[in-house]
């Protein structure tokens, strides 16, 4: 039986629900020994920003149970690179793609979104969740008024499909969900790195130079659940689903909880076929239950 | 070139001194691509919670027999859980990753290992002993019985090392940098400075040797050691500081012209 695969997330035409999650994939070139970009859903490229940033001080990872901790702080070489290089590269590729777009400021999301209304993109993501900045990212994300300012001014400057990334590390998430979504968000993805530290007791010291980062991994999979089922609950805009992904039946579980489609991140790290063992494994799923499209397991838990 | 990601089988796994073990695997593909100065990111069976690949060089590599030799020192847990590794067990690795050392291949060249550090420069030394250009060695260990390297380098080049241990349990008393600074010396001395000096160990003991190499005016090279994830250049964790800003050390490294080294 072949199962029909493709979903659509807000706007986005996807062949299949498994994109990548940013900052765990670059721009897909540095996988390519490993998988057909092409396959994927879609490949969503490491956040970028105007000019480019340099990121946080060394160390800038630290292994924690079943997860990891991260404070890459947004490297990247800026917008006219990922254009000019990295763009041109998928689109050669035949892969769908959504850019993450960051920023220290509002108009320093616009202005990235502007900077690529040209060029080959499939949606916007617009990172409102970084962990790992001083700016912009998870202060704009955990205050509604802001989300409704970014959200709308992004929404001026582009008619492709907008995703919305959410922090989890907020009391109420549906709160800025439903903020997002009355600002004009045409999707919602979720969760962003959970904040976390890690210490050396025997130096006394903590084991990320910036003390704290961004946790990830099969271990945040129940939180990253829980979020996307109330965000289900709460909004009408479907739903990227992350948070621990490793295999298809990790993704089946976010579709049940309402994801539309999902993400593979930290997964990438240890096993970098794990996105194309995702599909495969989705698909295997639907063919032991008798699921010919993908679409009938949105939201369909049974409870 | 091609980048694996080979499933490989544990030949052997053995102690070999304090805290050091000898791993050898079958790994065909990368074995035949593998050239000095590049690593193999690994994903230890068994390892449970702990989700993360670690990086390692190769001490040496067998191309007709497709082998792959790692030395390893214990120094958390994934190191010391390696250590059950038995004959017959699959581990998982991405390899060959990183840039190659870049030797002259005529002229002096001189290679300082530190401790677990002797490791990732026997192949170039191989390579050096291979070429028209001529090789002396420095080691340097806490103890004679750490020093595991020296007498296959011995063999290779046919004459001991230059050694120094911690202890004065071989060679002379100390660190190996004294060695280093005297090479320099002699050979500036006797008109026929060494052009290209190698060194891999702990980043005290490379930033003294890069400052001596300098000193004398010779090229240095070093290999940088970083915690990684990916271990294939897409998520930033493993960056260290340049003159040309960050790069990584697993794809942009793990070996960098000491000149651009930010310490």
């Amino acid at each position: 039986m072949a199962v029909a695969m493709q979903v659509n997330l807000g706007g986005l035409t996807m062949k299949n629900p498994v994109t990548t999650a940013s900052g765990t994939f670059a721009a897909g070139r540095e996988y390519s020994a490993f998988v057909d970009v092409s396959a994927l859903g879609a490949v969503t490229t490491k956040g970028v920003s105007l000019h480019g940033w340099e990121g946080n001080a060394s160390p800038r990872i630290a292994e924690t149970p079943s997860g990891m901790l991260n404070s890459i702080g947004l490297q990247n070489p800026g917008v006219d690179h990922l254009k000019e290089v990295e763009l041109p590269w998928l689109a050669s590729q035949g892969a769908t793609t959504i850019v993450n777009v960051s920023g220290h400021s509002f108009g320093e999301y616009v202005a990235v979104i502007e900077a690529l209304e040209e060029a080959p993109v499939d949606a916007y993501e617009v990172n409102i969740s970084c962990p790992n900045v001083d700016a912009g990212g998870m202060t704009i994300g955990t205050d509604p008024a802001s989300v409704t300012e970014v959200v709308q001014r992004c929404r001026e400057a582009t008619e492709r499909p907008l995703i919305v990334k959410l922090t989890p590390n907020v009391t109420d998430i549906t709160e800025i969900a439903r903020a997002a979504e009355a600002a004009g968000a045409d999707a919602l993805s979720l969760i962003n790195t959970l904040m976390g530290m890690a210490i050396d007791a025997e130096r006394r010291k903590p084991l990320l130079a910036r003390v704290v980062g961004g946790f990830s991994g099969p271990a945040v999979k129940p939180v990253a659940l829980r979020l996307v089922w109330e965000c289900h609950k709460a909004v009408k805009i479907p739903l990227l689903g992350m948070g621990g992904i490793a295999s298809g039946v990790d993704a089946v579980e976010f579709m049940l909880a309402g994801a539309t489609a999902v993400a593979v991140g930290t997964a990438n790290f240890y096993n970098p076929t794990a996105t194309v063992e995702v599909i495969a494994g989705i698909a295997d799923y639907c063919e032991r239950h008798g699921v010919s499209d993908v679409n009938e397991l949105i939201g369909a838990l049974e409870c | 070139m091609a980048l694996y990601n080979e499933t490989v089988q544990v030949l052997s796994n053995e102690k070999v001194g304090p805290r050091l073990y000898l791993l050898t695997v079958a790994s065909p593909r990368i074995a035949s691509d593998l050239e000095p100065g590049q690593f193999v990111h690994m994903k230890v069976p068994r390892m449970e919670a702990h989700i993360l690949r670690r990086p390692f060089s190769v001490y040496a590599c067998d191309r007709e027999r497709g082998t792959l030799d790692i030395l390893y020192q214990v120094v958390g847990f994934g190191t010391d859980h390696m250590t059950s590794l038995l004959p017959g067990e699959e581990c998982e690795l991405i390899g060959p990753v990183g840039a190659v050392w870049n030797p002259p291949l005529q002229g002096r060249c001189l290679l300082v290992g530190g401790g677990v550090g002797a490791a990732p420069l026997f192949m170039l030394c191989e390579k050096l002993v291979a070429s028209e250009a001529a090789v002396d060695v420095v080691l340097g260990a806490q103890t004679n019985d750490a020093l595991v390297c020296r007498s296959r380098y011995a063999q290779l080049l046919g004459e001991e090392p230059r050694c120094a241990t911690d202890d004065g349990s071989y060679g002379r008393a100390g660190f190996c940098t004294s060695l280093v600074e005297e090479a320099l010396e002699e050979a500036g001395a006797a008109g026929a400075q060494y052009d290209y000096v190698a060194v891999c160990g702990p980043e005290p003991l490379m930033k003294i040797v890069a400052d001596i190499a300098f000193k004398y005016d010779v090229r240095c090279e070093v290999s940088m050691e970083k915690r990684m994830a990916c271990g294939i250049g897409a998520c930033l964790s493993c960056v260290v500081d340049t003159t040309e800003g960050k790069k990584r050390a697993c794809v942009d490294g793990p070996v960098f012209d000491a000149r651009k080294a930010v310490w």
